[in-house]
């Protein structure tokens, strides 16, 4: 579905992405861990073209994405929820839901993500700033699910967010996975990461360095402890 | 005091038009982060394509359609190749404004020549009003020119363009994520500013004088309206334009209008002293 060939990135002269590769499969759930600066990201924005990729290929169902000018690549099936949400706050949750949509969508494009976000159809004509953070991220996932995804990329949907609505944004993940959309997730919580997704990528400095079954990493001290800093 | 009155009107018609344009100004600021020399500019072009119009048909409600559509023409051009090069060089915007000033004004005097030319208001009659006769076309101005505004308005926010255009000036990144096309959407906001100086042109020429160098006064306040308004605050900007002009016009029948400026440049001066991002800030939409 998606792969990522030996892309590089750069801002400016610094070359950020050095050679990374990794691929998603249908219906696939997979994780990009790695430590703050390593280019989880960056690896994220080149695959959305926000970063232009300076080497590699980042392949889509056939179609290298590298090419294609940056906001057409939404229309390929992929949906993006960005780090802090990316949720335009003058604007209304209406207005966000149908940000990405030259008409409104059909009503039972809507219905079916009320059905999953019952919340943000009670506050569809507040702005979205108003919004909890919670609220927020659901926005930002139900505002990719209204144009029909078949891949969702999520850079860390928990982050900022109150432990106790972790659990329901991780339950809404697995959901959507469940209907089918692949998932690329980046994430700093590294136990969401190890009960949401099947595969595990970690970075380090710009590049892909090692790759895993999650059931795997779990048990895997040492090379969690080494990349990741961390023991669970 | 009806010159007290007749002034005060007049101020507020020409706050009306200066909204106009200055609205123009703040859209262009907002989204490409642009500091547009050229903007005045935008409005003299359009006061001399409207005097064009109707030297060549002599008919000048035509220049009400032909003028604005010329607008958007050319702002699309210079968006292309003006603006669209120093995009992410902010500082340099003001350079290259300044120098498409130039060239407009220059393109202008030598095309029509330099002479000051004034139009005879395509309405003629006057109307009773607070004792005074007052000229029925400076009414229709300020008519033309709120209908302009609250369709602008109307455009911002109940299109999805308009929705596109505020996603991206609040976030070009995430709006691109999520399928805008924000070159687009850069274009097509230059060029609308362009269109509404050229409008506000349209509007003020026989109530102004037709003359290559008319958007080197006016630019100064537009950028008084923008900066009183608060930065980006689109409201602010109209109701600030508003009240600089009635604040001029009714200084101006007390003193000399260089003083009823610097009058008001030191209104604008006491506003950011006391509130430094504008009279409207924290209001931004």
């Amino acid at each position: 579905m998606l792969e990522l060939v030996d892309v590089h990135a750069h801002y400016g002269k610094v070359h950020v992405l050095q050679g990374s590769s990794l691929r998603v499969e249908d219906g696939e759930t997979v994780a990009l861990l790695g430590r703050n600066g390593v280019g989880k990201t960056t690896t994220l924005k080149t695959i959305m073209g926000l970063v232009p990729a300076s080497g590699g290929a980042v392949v889509f169902n056939g179609t290298d994405l590298t090419k294609i000018a940056p906001h057409r690549i939404p229309g390929q099936g992929i949906g993006y929820v960005p780090q802090g949400r990316g949720i335009f706050p003058t604007l209304s949750v209406l207005e966000n839901l149908e940000i990405g949509l030259p008409k409104s969508p059909p009503p039972e494009v809507m219905d079916h993500v009320f059905e999953r976000f019952p919340r943000l159809k009670e506050r569809l004509g507040q702005s979205g700033g108003t919004l909890s953070g919670g609220e927020q991220q659901m926005l930002a996932i139900a505002r990719c699910l209204v144009l029909k995804p078949r891949l969702l990329i999520l850079d860390e949907p928990t982050e900022g967010i109150m432990p106790i609505l972790v659990q329901d944004i991780r339950r809404e993940i697995a959901a959507v996975n469940k209907a089918g959309v692949s998932i690329l997730l980046v994430e700093q919580n590294i136990k969401t990461a190890l009960k949401l997704c099947s595969r595990i990528y970690i970075m380090e400095k710009g590049a892909v360095v090692h790759e895993a079954r999650a059931e795997d990493l779990k048990d895997d001290k040492d090379t969690l402890h080494r990349y990741l800093g961390v023991t669970i | 005091m009806e010159l007290v009155i007749a002034l005060g009107m007049n101020g507020i018609v020409w706050g009306l038009i200066i909204a106009l344009i200055a609205l123009g100004l703040s859209i262009i600021f907002g989204l490409l982060d642009i500091i547009n020399i050229a903007h005045g500019d935008f409005f003299m072009v359009g006061t001399v394509l409207a005097w064009f119009v109707l030297d060549t048909t002599g008919n000048y409600w035509l220049a009400f359609l032909i003028v604005p559509i010329i607008g958007f023409a050319m702002g699309v051009v210079i968006e292309y190749t003006v603006i669209q090069p120093i995009k992410n060089a902010a500082a340099l915007s003001i350079v290259a404004t300044f120098g498409l000033s130039i060239i407009l004004q220059e393109g202008v005097r030598a095309t029509f020549g330099a002479a000051p030319t004034r139009l005879v208001p395509p309405i003629q009659s006057t109307i009773q009003m607070f004792g005074l006769e007052y000229e029925v076309y400076r009414l229709f101005a300020a008519a033309v020119s709120i209908a302009a505004i609250l369709l602008f308005f109307g455009f911002l926010h109940r299109t999805k363009m308009g929705t596109w255009m505020r996603a991206v000036r609040y976030d070009p990144e995430t709006a691109t994520a999520m399928g805008i096309p924000a070159r687009k959407i850069y274009m097509i906001t230059f060029a609308l500013g362009f269109a509404m100086a050229a409008l506000g042109g349209v509007v003020a020429a026989p109530i102004t004088t037709v003359d290559f160098q008319a958007g080197v006064d006016i630019l100064p306040f537009c950028f008084m309206a923008v900066i009183i308004g608060g930065l980006g605050n689109l409201e602010g900007t109209v109701a600030a334009a508003v009240m600089l002009a009635f604040f001029e016009g009714v200084m101006a029948s007390f003193a000399d209008p260089t003083i009823a400026r610097i009058g008001s440049l030191c209104l604008m001066s006491i506003v950011l002293l006391i509130r430094p991002h504008g009279i409207f800030a924290g209001a931004t939409r």
